[in-house]
């Protein structure tokens, strides 16, 4: 490329060498041609200007000479006369002849046709002109104030003179016989006295300021025209009655000075016609190929540019392209770079899966090996079992996450938007990572701050998936005798139907490299170390999280460092559902004012906030003595406490008698609960207090609900754990559609454990049909795996229940399918199905299930 | 982009067919026949000692007077042919002889007369009467009398023309002398002037020496306040024009007795080239000329050197001499209406203007008001004073301006002041007759 580019900077060089000789020969040419025409105009002005002068010689000549044989004519005529003195008085002036004498012969003075006397006194003819062959006189000023000359002819009579005539002419009439200027009046033109050398006729209305119009002299003064060998020789050339021309610069100007005998050499014309007057006619030509070489020129650069910017144009594009395709095939790639780290990765996964799948199978393996071997051990089969199940539960798991990641990614996840409690989400998140972290000596915090609303509308389930992964991971990174931290934080609320909540989960574990940190939420990806490689795991967790995240509408963050921790915090908008009955539920419990103590300000705050809605007043004070203040207070009042809420903190600083100075204040109805952490410890003696519970932490207001409840119902010795009895499958009778023999058998033989007797069909129109035969009541539910032969789950359902019998609508059809996911449970039980339960078989599960819907259909 | 170069390059192909076409086109050959107007052209002569300058120059080149002949050429669409005459030598006719044998001969339309010539031409009949015309009516009044003959004016100026001495005060002031107001100053300070080496303090020519004549003369004539009086008496023979000038022709005598005046050197010199160059090397302290000589650099305007233009000296302190040239119409013009139309606009308040502005003289009008250059100063303040002698009056039946010139000329070749005071009683008695 850089060679091309080189040689393209070569190729313009000749180019512009081309350009220079091509415009230098076309100059030459033109210079030549110019001055050509040029030389050509001269001579061509040279001799039309001799010929001009010419001209005008041969008419002085004319108009003087025919002067002179006028007078001729006359003097004939005077001769004739008897008394010429007379006859000349007869004579009257004219615009030429000014003045007529004649001196008889032989006198000196004689007499003018005006009667004045005259005499020859101031002419003089000694020069010996002479004009038609009479006698001319030097130039002169005569009586008018006018140049002047006069002609001097004999009278002659039988030969003899008998008297001169004298007759004056001026110059002044000539000028009348003489162009009004020529070469558009640029020329000079003065009539020279040659004897005298005077000027006696000049232009009219023209020249300059000191022209130099006296004489000769003058004019070559006042014309700069010093050189005395070319005044030497025009004098010469003067004298001898020559016609010269020569060029002179005059006023800045190249001009022509010429000096034209008239006359023989008594009068010249003399003057000057600027070159540029004169050659006019070339100028123009000149100037007209100087415009079409112009033209020319112009064409030629425009032509050029034309083609230069087409060519940069051509370049440009060129380059755009040649960019255009850098960039694809950087495109192209950097994916091809990204598909083989996504092969990589997946090969990697493949092979981490591989590794995952194989150490638990190879556990279920080997262990079932080990159960055929010491069948007869109960001691070995139940551990052997209970490593199998173990085993198993992590391959389920596993399951889970790969098919979540491809249903996140395939786009098939659909949110189920219902209400739920943070209570509810927050205790079930501890109940599963409290003891995880407990089981490596980890400390688990639980922290909820500034949340003004705990119901709210989400996918608990998947807000659970959330926060299960971030914790369960914050226990996995996390050395053995570490921290974690759940914080869920209240936000500014934009809008009063939302709930802004910040969850932050906090360990101060391994921490992750700022490397991993960015592909810390791509699929397939899972941090491996020596400290970690321990761990096991899908690497698919933080995809799935970030995505349920973003489908959510929320944010998820991360900063780690590592050796000091992790921080990960999801920022979540959840709606505030609308209308609710815990107001209801407060004036049906007859509570209207409570009272909180609790040492931390935040802690009393955020009480305060939860119960805002509940239209129960709470009060809060920190410590044990401002309870006891307030109580007597309110006892002297009749806005008396219906509930006391004490954090367990108080009595660890203040001790059990001070609750109990408290609690001897309160009346027997009113309930005294305190709020502890997991952790708490010695509240047997405080909880042996009538009338008193425990609430664990965070308050929640649900929670607290509930132990009032509870309270309420240890009271009125409810007994509530009467359902507990339900919980078993005894004497049941099922028929379960099942086309999976193995599945088939196991179900039977765990419902067999659980003495209930199922009757197997293989396929949904067998169930269909053995229930419509089956008398009313011969099953109390039906267990339908979905995925069957001949008619699925679905469809044997729709089936059942469309049939003309007074339970097919009401007997219990419960799902059992390995197709998990939410929207095959909302399929189910669109289908007609009770409920939905993913496959494998929890037993306990099964049985709460049974329970539930078995013994209340009875 | 390329939109844009498709219409440059449209532009540039239009731009040079249009040249093209241009160049190569011409008057269409209608007809085989070519015709041609006879341009008819109206035009006044002017006789004048001035040249035009080329047709076509810029206005700021040209003179003055040719400003305001440019003006009337504009507005009444005449062509001015100048008419000039120059002597080659003292032994040819002078302008003023020319100018008089011209207008005798009705040979131009427009005369640029001296004084002198004036009232001869007017005596003669030669002029017309320029009293109708709207510029006369601006006049000042001494402007009007001083070219009024038989109650008809016959010239009017273009400037007021008023002489002075033309004084180096920096050599006044090399030798401690005050500018001088009597004539007895002034014989002093030449004679201080002739001791330090200064061969001839004045410089003179031909023309203007008669200037220190009229200022003693005519003193007391025209500050007195019986000039009328006076001047009657002189026209009725009761006073001699000769007691009036024997002192200045006796002043005259002196300075050219003392050294101080070079007669020989003086008597064939024109005007300026004679004692100008002297002057301006400051070889020379005093030398008379106009007021606009002042302005001009061909003249005296650009002096390397403090530069003051005063009075001449007389019993009434320093005098400056004012002769009124002016410009006539022939009586027997050619183009006489074009030459008095001419004249009008040539000697109007907004010609006067121009000419006053360009050369800073003093206007004839008495509209127009310029100020003068500083060197000028002491002479406009005696002016403006009203404290001056006419160079010439046409009331008075003996011309004086060209008459006194030419007799101080014969004091200058070797006459005597009896002789010259003949001639001028010679003169006064043909003017009785």
């Amino acid at each position: 490329m850089k060679k091309r580019q080189g040689q393209k900077k070569d190729g313009g060089v000749p180019l512009l060498l081309s350009i220079i000789i091509f415009f230098g020969i076309l100059g030459v040419v033109v210079f030549s041609v110019a001055q050509k025409i040029s030389v050509q105009m001269e001579a061509s002005a040279i001799q039309n200007l001799s010929e001009s002068l010419d001209l005008i010689e041969s008419t002085i000549e004319a108009v003087i000479n025919k002067d002179a044989e006028f007078q001729r004519l006359m003097a004939q005529e005077i001769a004739l006369a008897p008394d010429p003195m007379r006859y000349i008085q007869t004579y009257q002036n004219s615009s030429t002849m000014v003045r007529i004498s004649l001196i008889r012969a032989g006198e000196t003075t004689g007499m003018s046709n005006t009667g004045e006397v005259f005499s020859e006194e101031g002419l003089d003819f000694s020069a010996g002109g002479t004009v038609g062959g009479l006698a001319v006189s030097e130039s002169y000023v005569n009586f008018m104030g006018t140049w002047a000359y006069t002609l001097k002819c004999p009278v002659e009579r039988d030969g003899k003179t008998i008297a001169s005539l004298y007759v004056e002419y001026i110059y002044d009439s000539l000028d009348r016989s003489l162009p009004d200027g020529f070469y558009n009046k640029r020329a000079m033109l003065y009539i020279m006295d040659a004897q005298s050398e005077r000027l006696v006729l000049k232009p009219k209305g023209m020249g300059e300021r000191s022209a130099g119009h006296l004489n000769l002299k003058d004019f070559f003064r006042a014309n700069d025209i010093q050189d005395e060998n070319l005044l030497e020789e025009v004098l010469e050339s003067v004298q001898s009655g020559k016609n010269i021309m020569f060029d002179h610069d005059i006023r800045d100007k190249d001009s022509l000075i010429y000096m034209w005998s008239v006359n023989e050499g008594t009068l010249y014309l003399i003057g000057y016609v600027p070159i540029e007057a004169i050659q006019q006619e070339g100028d123009t030509v000149n100037q007209n190929i100087l415009i079409v070489v112009a033209v020319m020129l112009i064409t030629f650069f425009l032509c050029c540019a034309i083609y230069f910017l087409n060519q940069r144009q051509q370049n440009r594009l060129r380059e755009e392209r040649e960019r255009e395709r850098e960039q694809y095939n950087r495109q192209l790639a950097e994916a091809l770079q990204a598909a083989q780290v996504a092969s990589n990765s997946k090969t990697m996964f493949l092979s981490n899966m591989s590794h995952d799948i194989r150490t638990p199978m190879n556990a279920v393996i080997g262990f079932t090996t080990l159960l055929a071997r010491d069948a007869d051990n109960p001691e070995k089969v139940r551990e052997y079992t209970k490593k199998i199940m173990a085993s198993g539960q992590h391959l389920l798991s596993l399951i889970n996450d790969i098919l979540d990641v491809s249903k996140i990614e395939s786009g098939k996840v659909v949110l189920t938007v219902e209400e739920f409690t943070l209570n509810d989400l927050v205790s079930s998140v501890d109940a599963i990572i409290r003891p995880m972290a407990a089981a490596r000596h980890q400390r688990f915090h639980v922290e909820v701050t500034n949340v003004a609303h705990e119901y709210l509308m989400g996918d608990e389930t998947r807000i659970n998936q959330i926060l299960i992964n971030l914790l369960s991971n914050a226990v996995k990174y996390t050395q053995e005798g570490g921290n974690i931290w759940f914080r869920i934080i209240g936000g500014k609320q934009r809008s009063p139907q939302f709930e802004r909540i910040r969850i932050e989960v906090q360990d101060d574990g391994y921490g992750m490299t700022p490397e991993y940190l960015k592909v810390v939420f791509d699929a397939f990806t899972r941090a491996e170390n020596s400290t970690t490689n321990k761990v096991q795991g899908t690497g698919l967790g933080m995809a799935i999280t970030k995505n349920i995240v973003e489908l959510m509408g929320g944010t998820i963050d991360v900063s780690s460092e590592v050796g000091r921790g992790t921080l990960f915090c999801v920022e979540l908008e959840l709606r505030i559902p609308e209308g609710h009955a815990y107001k209801k539920f407060w004036q049906d419990s007859g509570i209207s004012r409570i009272l909180a103590v609790d040492g931390e300000q935040e802690v009393c705050e955020n009480i305060r906030r939860l119960m805002n809605d509940s239209g129960v007043v709470t009060d809060t004070v920190l410590t044990a003595a401002e309870a006891v203040r307030a109580l007597h207070e309110k006892q002297a009042s009749a806005e008396c406490y219906q509930l006391l809420l004490v954090d367990w903190n108080i009595v660890g600083t203040e001790g059990i008698r001070q609750i109990k100075e408290l609690h001897a204040l309160l009346p027997d109805t009113v309930p005294l609960l305190f709020l502890a952490d997991y952790e708490a410890e010695g509240t047997d003696e405080a909880l042996q207090l009538p009338n008193t519970g425990l609430l664990i932490k965070p308050f929640f207001v649900s929670a607290f609900q509930e132990k009032i409840l509870e309270l309420r119902a240890v009271q009125t010795g409810a007994d509530t754990a009467g359902a507990g009895d339900a919980g078993s499958l005894e004497g049941l009778h099922f028929l379960a559609a099942e086309d999976n023999e193995i599945n088939a058998e196991i179900l039977k033989e765990i419902l067999s454990i659980e003495g209930a007797d199922c009757e197997i069909v293989g396929n949904g129109q067998l169930a269909v049909e053995r229930f419509e035969q089956a008398a009313q009541g011969a099953f109390d539910a039906i267990l339908m795996d979905v995925q069957m032969p001949v008619m699925n789950g679905y469809d044997a359902t729709r089936a059942i229940r469309s049939l003309a019998r007074a339970d097919a609508g009401t007997i219990p059809i419960i799902a059992m399918t390995a197709n998990a996911f939410a929207e095959d449970e909302k399929e189910a039980l669109g289908a007609g199905m009770n409920v939905h339960l993913a496959k494998p078989i929890d037993v306990e599960l099964l049985k709460k299930v049974i329970a539930k819907y078995v013994y209340e259909r009875k | 982009m390329k939109w844009q170069i498709k219409k440059m390059t449209a532009l540039c192909l239009a731009g040079m067919t249009a040249l093209t076409l241009s160049a190569c086109g011409g008057d269409s050959p209608d007809s085989r026949l070519k015709t041609f107007e006879k341009e008819e052209e109206r035009t006044v002569t002017l006789f004048s000692p001035m040249e035009k300058t080329k047709p076509g120059a810029d206005n700021v080149a040209r003179s003055a007077s040719e400003k305001t002949v440019a003006m009337a050429e504009e507005q009444l669409g005449v062509s001015v042919d100048y008419i000039t005459y120059t002597a080659e030598d003292y032994q040819d006719k002078t302008y003023d002889d020319v100018a008089l044998e011209r207008a005798r001969n009705d040979m131009d339309d427009l005369y640029l007369l001296n004084p002198d010539t004036i009232q001869i031409l007017a005596a003669e009949g030669k002029l017309m009467d320029l009293s109708d015309l709207d510029s006369a009516k601006n006049l000042r009044d001494v402007v009007r009398a001083a070219n009024v003959v038989d109650g008809k004016l016959v010239a009017i100026p273009q400037e007021v023309v008023a002489y002075g001495l033309f004084v180096n005060k920096d050599l006044f002031d090399q030798y401690g002398l005050e500018l001088p107001e009597t004539p007895e100053d002034f014989l002093e300070c030449c004679r201080v002037f002739k001791e330090n080496g200064i061969e001839t303090p004045v410089g003179a020519n031909r023309w203007w020496l008669e200037t220190f004549v009229f200022a003693q003369a005519y003193a007391d004539l025209y500050n007195g306040g019986n000039t009328e009086a006076e001047i009657a008496a002189l026209n009725s023979g009761e006073k001699k024009y000769s007691d009036y000038m024997r002192p200045g022709f006796e002043f005259l005598q002196e300075l050219i007795d003392q050294g101080y005046i070079d007669a020989g050197k003086a008597y064939v010199s024109e005007a300026i080239d004679g004692e100008g160059a002297d002057f301006l090397a400051q070889k020379t302290p005093i030398v008379m000329a106009y007021w606009g000589a002042a302005n001009t650099e061909t003249a005296y305007g650009k002096a390397d050197f403090n530069m003051l233009v005063i009075g001449f000296p007389s019993s009434r302190g320093q005098m400056p001499v004012m002769p009124m040239t002016g410009i006539a119409v022939g009586a027997n013009a050619e183009h006489a209406q074009d030459a008095l139309r001419t004249l009008d606009i040539m000697v109007s308040d907004d010609a006067l203007q121009v000419y006053a502005g360009t050369n800073r003289v003093i206007s004839p009008s008495k509209n127009v008001e310029v100020e003068c250059v500083p060197a000028l100063k002491p002479l406009s303040d005696r002016i403006n004073e009203n404290v001056f002698v006419l160079g010439s009056n046409a009331s008075m039946k003996v011309e004086q301006w060209g008459n006194t010139c030419l007799i101080v000329r014969e004091l200058l070749n070797g006459a005597t002041v009896d002789e010259c005071m003949a001639e001028f009683d010679k003169l006064q008695a043909e003017s009785l007759k």
